[in-house]
């Protein structure tokens, strides 16, 4: 149908990284998502400041700028603090590393916000039942609120990946090669544009197929015992 | 009262501020071994408010609890608010004071059957097997033993609150704390809970309930209480309070309700 001229592989190999670099980043957001979350919820006010500081900052600078300056800006920053000490550092980033990173932590972002209405709608009486058992706040967290609290992120965090997962293709501008980057690299080498970008774009749309169709048996699984209107 | 039994639970002066409203305004109550103590009075008039704050789900703004002889050790953290001094004394006693919730509070993402194990295992740590056992004995004691793997929201209101009932006794609580455990249930379903709970009377429980079932109450009661605006505005025998109470507030407040 689309003659990629053996260029194919080099098209499923950056898909491959580009689910590699999802997920990857998709894990950190989740992480920082959770921290952040508990820290907005939590009574200490420099955690809730903290946290407040990260989600206003974070989801409001694009994401490409953050990669640039993350990727090219943050070596040349350690580079001229540590000279300013007398040291020569060389520091050079590994793009997936400093990529992934970097969605992840603007991600994260997001997630926190999914979080914490996650947490909010889980009922005052499901945690005050466990409370009046005797059960103490760490144990409550763990038996009651995290379990439910899920049913109520599952269906935002999916909404996150799908627009992390496309948004991994940003981070083609540092040369890591991966399916929005081969893409590219296929494009130009035999001058058939539409025919590698449209493959690239079926490519993101399967992985997107495919998480949504995870993301159903997640949500079934999260709601267990919840009867469906 | 007879002095001889044993003090459950004894609440001195308590006082409770919501902001500048203030809930309770110096109640005392003693519950000792066997009573059966019921909380009267219209909505807003406290019950619900003493009732948590005898679990220290709210917690008093002034005044002192003892439940037997241990008297749970208070203070005032630095915003003004009452906390506990040593939280793992509070989880302690809480495990002691099983209570009942007007909205069941049944664990939504567990069976009935795991909702009565839940807190024996975990917090009481009882081994699973004999756990379970005297959770289906329980089950099986509130009719709904053949429901045990059903989730909570498959089940009736009467069904659930019989269930969360199941779940306060497998704690084996000296004191059972009912929070109008049948204000929110369809009226054809208020019998089988009121019927369950007659039977724990019957089996000489301790109990105190904020309830709005007057029949009930003076049927099972040995002590009741009218709380009126924060404060206990009369309280005696069921026969004292539904029959010539000398509080007018009481009288208007059982001539209202037929």
């Amino acid at each position: 149908m689309f003659n990629l001229e053996g260029y194919g592989h080099l098209l499923l190999e950056g898909a491959k990284l580009t689910i590699l670099v999802g997920l990857f980043s998709m894990v950190i957001a989740l992480a920082l998502g959770m921290v952040a979350a508990l820290c907005k919820l939590s009574k200490i006010w420099i955690l809730d400041f903290g946290a407040g500081v990260y989600t206003t900052v974070v989801r409001g600078v694009p994401e490409l700028v953050l990669i640039l300056l993350v990727y090219y800006g943050g070596p040349t920053l350690i580079q001229d603090a540590s000279g300013f000490f007398g040291y020569d550092v060389y520091v050079d980033l590994n793009p997936f590393v400093a990529g992934s990173m970097t969605i992840g932590f603007i991600y994260g972002a997001f997630a926190t916000e999914v979080f914490r209405g996650a947490f909010m709608a889980v009922s005052r009486g499901q945690i005050e039942a466990a409370r009046a058992c005797g059960m103490g706040s760490v144990m409550a967290f763990r038996r009651i609120q995290l379990p439910q609290m899920w049913r109520f992120a599952i269906p935002g965090l999916g909404n996150i990946w799908m627009v992390l997962i496309k948004a991994t293709a940003l981070i083609s501008v540092i040369q890591l090669p991966e399916l929005m980057r081969n893409a590219d690299v296929a494009a130009r080498a035999i001058r058939k544009p539409f025919t590698c970008y449209f493959v690239a774009s079926l490519l993101y749309l399967l992985i997107t197929i495919l998480s949504l169709v995870f993301q159903q048996w997640a949500e079934k699984r999260a709601s267990r015992g919840v009867r469906r209107e | 009262m007879d002095q001889s039994r044993k003090v459950s639970v004894r609440a001195e002066n308590i006082y409770k501020k919501f902001g500048n409203l203030e809930v309770l305004k110096g109640i005392s109550l003693e519950a000792r071994e066997g009573d059966v103590i019921s909380l009267i009075g219209s909505s807003g008039s406290g019950k619900s408010t003493f009732l948590r704050c005898i679990n220290l789900l709210e917690a008093p703004t002034s005044g002192d609890i003892y439940v037997g002889e241990e008297h749970i050790k208070l203070k005032k953290n630095r915003l003004g608010k009452t906390v506990a001094v040593d939280r793992k004394q509070v989880d302690r006693i809480r495990t002691k004071l099983a209570m009942v919730f007007q909205h069941f509070n049944l664990w939504s993402h567990m069976t009935v059957l795991e909702n009565v194990v839940e807190a024996p295992v975990h917090v009481l740590k009882k081994e699973k097997k004999a756990a379970k056992d005297a959770a289906m004995a329980l089950l099986e004691k509130v009719g709904i033993a053949d429901r045990h793997h059903y989730f909570p929201a498959q089940l009736s209101g009467g069904q659930q609150q019989r269930a969360a009932i199941a779940r306060a006794l497998a704690m084996e609580p000296d004191l059972l704390l009912f929070d109008e455990p049948t204000s929110a249930l369809d009226p054809e379903l208020v019998g089988e809970v009121l019927k369950v709970m007659k039977d724990l009377v019957k089996e000489g429980r301790t109990m105190i309930m904020a309830t709005h079932e007057m029949g009930f109450a003076r049927e099972v009661s040995s002590h009741v209480v009218f709380l009126d605006q924060g404060i206990a505005e009369d309280e005696g025998s069921p026969e004292y309070i539904f029959g010539k109470p000398q509080s007018a507030r009481c009288r208007l407040f059982l001539s209202n309700l037929i």
